[in-house]
């Protein structure tokens, strides 16, 4: 059934597509916006790990909705549940932890500062972190962003202060202050998504202790679903519709974007006309979505004559290393050690740059403390391991004896992840998703420059974890990558021969489509990307709907 | 879903488990194993699920004892409560009736009939009358086989799901009074605020939330 025609039609609920629901319903423009996931309330959120981490609450099942994951062009696929966010309205804000770094000036020209790298696909941005520095603000405030701006090599400059204070940390916070500024590092405090006061109408954070990985029931959590959303239905002219898996987006005769076909949550297909499309569905659905919007005009997807949609594709680089406390040990001399505060909030950020060229690009990135999450599953099918490994019986009893006995630190590594022309996504025609709809497949070949920075960046933070003098140090990894924070399938550039997306994120060989998620991202920058993706997004709405009130 | 890459690839198993603690809590559902669809080795068809010898109708009666005598062995009663004190069996009937689980209980059941079979024809008796340490070296021998055979999958869906119903909530029937978060001491990290709600129902939740049509 065809649907009465709206000025805008978005797909996606997330980070990029609910600053732009903002924004245009604020301006008045008719918007509606697809989502493929359910809209929970803040009492669907309840702290069961089963739920939320376990099953298809957030994320879908692989074989329902599988992606297809190989290592190399001649790998095999895997069905898996890689690189989702959460399906559900506010998409992965709801489930993140909130880590709401800002990038640096540098990383918007990494090519040009650092020079260009063998075997990636390095470039520079069409845009500087002075003309997004206002967008961050706007993001910062319209989300709610509690940090304290101090100064560190790499900070990068900030109009004025967060719009909220600090979050309380745990005493262990002090400890690593103390052991980075021994070493003369700058051991900097974590902004979060997260609002440690009364903010807009919200309730500020309980401090409970699942935050990262649970939908958040006081609505302390910043995302879109608790901030931008609410406020875009409430300006009247923003309509929602949940459970809406669109399909293909449709053209006109000239190639311009007609309208979008979805499947509504009764399955029936339904299509929504629209003067304008923007597109949100994270950076690899966002390109299987265009990639199988065929047509005549299109016949290798939608704004992809270049054949660049879902080339550049990047997550994050991604190393961990853990130091236990034995809480029995350590407990007379530090009896704040099983305190419940549950946030460490610290950074690193003194090798956002390597020192010097050791390993030939000198691109390093961010380590972020915390406390292991406490979901006591997921530590326990750790502890058990699997194969030659794995221990069960008295063996696994003593480790999670041990473990009540213990209190984890960890620090998670986020470091570039370059561009090859061997990561991409694409669409596998023969395998199909529960609505039969041909499913992403991504293809992974690492740069190797991403490990030897990753391995360097874990060293560093060793050294940190080792001088507060834990029972145990182990290193998880250093070879590993964050899916869920994906980028680089649309990139944006002046070129339409080497970017799908103009400078506006507008689509180069389609006026009236736009792609506001992480696809955007001509490098994925050494911080977790939501607030930069949502910054953008606001830019990208500011210049749109200037453009749109000229005529 | 066999992950069979090196342990050095950027993609192994580990590491896909490792790099999901990004979202802290780490989201892989019920093994990434768990859409694999080959059936282990030497597995006839699966038999028709015999119904009403098991509270939750997932198990024969014969094949619930070796569910129990099994995950008793991945968590014995010692000091501290065991996977029977904790209800598992009782989890494991219950949850494998879930409708988007068919494919796990069919590759549980499979791998059931597997142990079961190997007990015989090794121990000369049924899984569950096998002596502690007799069902202890077939237990491993499943865990060694080998990543991607039918007994490794049957062996990780075992330890997951006793886990899961030692330390998953109360509402799903396992962790009886709470005693697999008191043995990894889940009860006294963090606020009140923690606790899901009284009366609160996860089967029930997990087939309705978010649906406020």
């Amino acid at each position: 059934m065809t649907k009465d025609p709206v000025d805008v039609c978005i797909i996606g609920s997330g980070a990029g597509g609910a600053p732009m629901a903002l924004e245009l319903g604020r301006a008045g423009f008719k918007v509606v916006v697809l989502e493929k996931g359910a809209h929970y309330r803040p009492k669907d959120f309840v702290h069961d790990e089963i739920l939320n981490s376990r099953r298809n609450f957030f994320m879908p099942l692989p074989w329902e909705e599988p992606h297809l994951v190989r290592v190399g062009q001649g790998g095999r696929y895997s069905r898996t549940n890689d690189a989702w966010t959460a399906n559900c309205v506010g998409g992965g804000t709801v489930h993140m932890s909130g880590y709401f770094y800002r990038l640096k000036p540098v990383d918007f020209r990494l090519r040009s500062t650092l020079g260009e790298v063998k075997g990636a696909t390095l470039a520079d941005w069409p845009l500087s972190y002075e003309e997004l520095a206002p967008f961050y603000d706007k993001a910062e405030a319209e989300l709610g962003v509690s940090g304290e701006a101090t100064p560190h090599p790499f900070a990068e400059p900030r109009s004025g202060p967060y719009p909220l204070p600090a979050l309380d940390v745990h005493p262990i916070a002090k400890e690593i202050d103390r052991v980075c500024q021994e070493m003369k590092w700058h051991s900097v405090p974590t902004a979060r998504g997260i609002i440690s006061k009364p903010y807009r109408g919200r309730t500020a954070c309980a401090y409970c202790a699942l935050c990262g990985s649970y939908g958040c029931e006081m609505g302390a959590k910043s995302g879109t679903n608790a901030s931008l959303i609410p406020a875009a239905l409430a300006t009247g002219n923003v309509e929602l519709r949940p459970k809406c898996m669109a399909r293909t987006i449709e053209v006109d005769k000239d190639g311009r974007a007609r309208s979008v076909v979805y499947l509504d949550p009764d399955g029936v297909e339904q299509e929504q006309p629209a003067r304008l499309v923007v597109v949100s569905c994270t950076a690899v659905e966002s390109a299987r979505l265009l990639l199988n919007s065929t047509s005549s005009r299109f016949p290798k997807g939608l704004a992809n004559g270049s054949g660049l949609v879902g080339r550049n594709l990047m997550f994050s680089s991604f190393g961990e290393s853990r130091a236990t406390f034995r809480v029995s040990k350590q407990k007379a001399a530090r009896p704040w050690l099983t305190a419940p505060d549950p946030f460490v909030n610290r950074s690193l950020q003194d090798f956002y740059l390597m020192p010097d060229e050791r390993f030939g690009f000198r691109k390093g990135g961010t380590l972020g403390f915390m406390w292991t999450h406490p979901n006591p599953i997921f530590a326990a099918v750790d502890m058990a391991g699997t194969g030659k490994d794995g221990v069960f019986g008295k063996a696994l009893k003593d480790k999670l004896r041990a473990y009540r006995d213990s209190r984890i630190l960890q620090f998670e590594v986020y470091g570039e992840f370059l561009a090859t022309p061997g990561t991409y996504v694409s669409v596998e025609p023969s395998v199909k998703d529960k609505y039969g709809i041909p499913v992403a497949a991504i293809t992974l070949d690492r740069h190797p420059a991403d490990f030897a920075a990753t391995r360097f960046l874990v060293e560093r933070g060793e050294e940190v974890l080792m001088r507060l003098d834990p029972d145990d140090l182990q290193r998880v990894g250093i070879a590993g990558e964050t899916t869920i924070l994906q980028h680089g399938t649309c990139r944006f550039g002046k070129d339409p021969a080497t970017s799908v997306l103009d400078k506006d994120c507008r689509a180069h060989e389609v006026p009236n489509l736009y792609v506001v998620d992480g696809s955007f991202m001509p490098s994925a920058g050494s911080v977790p990307s939501t607030l930069t993706i949502a910054a953008n997004s606001f830019r990208v709405a500011h210049n749109l709907i200037r453009k749109l009130k000229k005529g | 879903m066999a992950r069979k890459r090196s342990p050095s690839s950027s993609l192994s198993r580990r590491s896909f488990i490792q790099r999901l603690t990004f979202f802290g809590g780490g989201v892989v559902l019920l093994g990434s194993t768990a859409c694999k669809r080959s059936p282990p080795e030497e597995a006839k068809p699966a038999e028709p699920p015999p119904v009403g010898d098991s509270p939750h109708g997932a198990f024969s009666g014969l094949e619930l004892a070796t569910v129990a005598a099994a995950c008793e062995r991945i968590l014995p009663r010692d000091e501290d409560p065991g996977a029977r004190d904790a209800n598992v069996p009782a989890y494991i009937d219950r949850m494998l009736q879930t409708p988007q689980l068919t494919q796990m209980k069919t590759d549980f059941l499979q791998g059931l009939s597997a142990l079961e079979r190997r007990s015989r024809s090794m121990f000369k008796k049924g899984f569950a009358e096998a002596t502690p340490e007799q069902q202890d070296d077939l237990l491993t021998i499943f865990k060694d086989s080998g990543q991607g055979t039918g007994e490794a999958h049957f062996y990780e869906l075992l330890v997951v799901l006793t886990l899961e119903g030692l330390l998953g909530d109360p509402s799903y029937g396992g962790n009886k009074d709470r005693v697999g978060w008191r043995l990894v001491g889940f009860d006294t990290v963090g606020t009140v605020a923690m606790a899901p709600p009284e009366g609160y129902d996860g089967p029930k939740c997990l087939r309705e939330c978010g649906d406020h049509r």
